[in-house]
């Protein structure tokens, strides 16, 4: 199998806030050649680095807001995030914790600092990854996957170099924890210093990278420090990262879904028209009803 | 740079392309911060304001220093206060960007430039002008007989992605009822039409 070689390595764009409680870098869509179509799947990323919250009695976040067309996956390194929605769920996503959330046909939720973490204020770092439904799925039912880190797979790797934990897809046949439409593979590979670890994707999916803790070299030749974001190129299959100190590496990699997007804020679709009844869905009450 | 005030330009006017380029180059363009004025009450208004990206609304201060939303102007919407311009009188509105916005300002005599190059544009401007008394007939309308839902039905048909831009107390000064009246509305309209 050939080698899967980078093509861009991203630094993090200038940070904005989601609300006022994530303070995040937007990867995808609006970094440098990481659009939707190009990432496809994952039509977006944001992801707050490591950023201290100060002590808060009134907990931070964001309020209750709409999706439809998509899911919505969060991923927790540091800090705790409560949320609820319209469907009734309602948790706590701890450190070590996924949520992988179906928003499909139409869900409205709110997401805020867990009250104990708002109370104490911490270090918090999370991503929050937007997977696109095809357009036959895009009006299932919403559904729920908590996945607390107990739960998440976890393939331990030769010669003490780490673990790899499997969100989603597989890792030398370790099938991941979470469900999905398509052929999504999402892992976080915990590497010790010096540690190594291969992956394999067809060519064809769209995979990239993102340091959360730590820095790595490539394929033994480029090194890739905290915070930057890989994009691979769509040609060869295997990729190889070394751990220059302990680090904590995002994985991506999924199958294109090749079908029209048309997207406006929260709602992503396949054309202009199933744009506006989803705002108009979303006016007048279709999606549920939650207080904010 | 400018797409959607030259659709608009070239929608409402017959322009030719020479005389297009030369209007495009007297056209003032600001960008305005988030919490930007573009107009303070006292003072008169000498624009009609474009909005190329962003969303600017237009609102009275009462004596109690409460705030009374008229007007929304998100992307392709212009935004004025008309009498003041006309007759030459201190504005009782103030307009102010609640997103960081792109605007395009155009005087009575930019207007007239171009109503003077184009018979077209000329009408646009009349039939503008006439839609907007129909605009506001309906919203005093509304104001005085409409329910709360009526007038929320009525909102989110002239302005479909606002609730999603636009804090809910903006909306609710808007349609001249409490946050409160608001929520109660939505929360009985998905009672209504919740689907799953």
């Amino acid at each position: 199998m050939a080698t899967k070689n980078i093509e861009i390595i991203v630094n993090p764009p200038a940070p904005h806030f989601v609300g006022d409680g994530f303070r995040v870098h937007n990867f995808i869509p609006s970094g440098y050649h990481l659009d939707m179509q190009r990432m496809s799947p994952f039509i977006m990323l944001d992801y707050n680095s490591k950023f201290h919250f100060p002590p808060s009695n009134e907990p931070k976040g964001v309020g209750v807001h709409p999706h439809r067309g998509f899911e919505t996956v969060t991923i927790a390194y540091k800090g705790k995030v409560a949320h609820h929605d319209s469907t009734g769920n309602s948790g706590v996503i701890g450190e070590g914790d996924v949520q992988w959330m179906t928003a499909a046909s139409g869900i409205l939720h709110k997401e805020y600092h867990e009250e104990e973490f708002s109370r104490t204020g911490g270090e918090f770092q999370m991503v929050q990854l937007w997977v696109n439904l095809p357009a036959k799925d895009k009006m299932s039912p919403p559904k729920y996957q908590g996945i607390t880190n107990d739960q998440i797979q976890k393939f331990a790797l030769p010669d003490n170099a780490g673990e790899i934990e499997v969100i989603a897809g597989e890792y030398q046949e370790l099938k991941g924890s979470a469900s999905t439409f398509t052929d999504v593979n999402l892992m976080n590979a915990k590497l010790k210093k010096h540690g190594i670890a291969n992956f394999t994707f067809p060519a064809h999916f769209n995979t990239a990278l993102l340091v959360i803790e730590g820095s790595i070299e490539i394929n033994g030749k480029e090194e890739v420090g905290t915070d930057k974001f890989v994009l691979f190129e769509n040609e060869g299959e295997t990729f190889q990262i070394k751990a220059g100190e302990d680090a904590v590496i995002l994985i991506l990699s999924g199958e294109p879904i090749n079908e029209p997007i048309a997207s406006h804020g929260p709602f992503v679709m396949n054309t202009k028209a199933e744009l506006m009844e989803a705002f108009n869905d979303f006016n007048i009450g279709k999606f549920g009803y939650l207080e904010d | 740079m400018l797409a959607n005030f030259k659709t608009y330009l070239r929608e409402k006017s017959d322009l030719t392309e020479s005389a297009f380029d030369e209007i495009l180059k007297e056209v003032r363009v600001e960008t305005i911060q988030k919490g930007g004025f573009l107009l303070h009450a006292g003072e008169i208004c000498k624009h009609a304001f474009f909005t190329e990206k962003g969303l600017l609304r237009a609102f009275a201060v009462d004596e109690s220093g409460k705030e009374h939303i008229i007007q929304f102007s998100p992307e392709n919407w212009l935004t004025s206060d008309r009498s003041s311009i006309y007759f030459n009188e201190p504005s009782d509105l103030f307009i102010e960007a609640i997103e960081n916005s792109t605007v395009v300002f155009m005087s009575s005599e930019f207007m007239e430039m171009v109503s003077g190059m184009s018979h077209k544009f000329r009408q646009a401007n009349d039939r503008a002008l006439h839609s907007h008394i129909r605009q506001l007939q309906l919203r005093i309308n509304q104001l005085l007989g409409a329910t709360a839902e009526e007038r929320y039905l009525t909102f989110i048909q002239k302005y479909p992605d606002l609730l999603l831009r636009v804090p809910l107390w903006m909306t609710a000064s808007y349609l001249g009822i409490t946050p409160e009246s608001l929520s109660r509305v939505r929360k009985d309209l998905a009672k209504k039409n919740f689907r799953h």
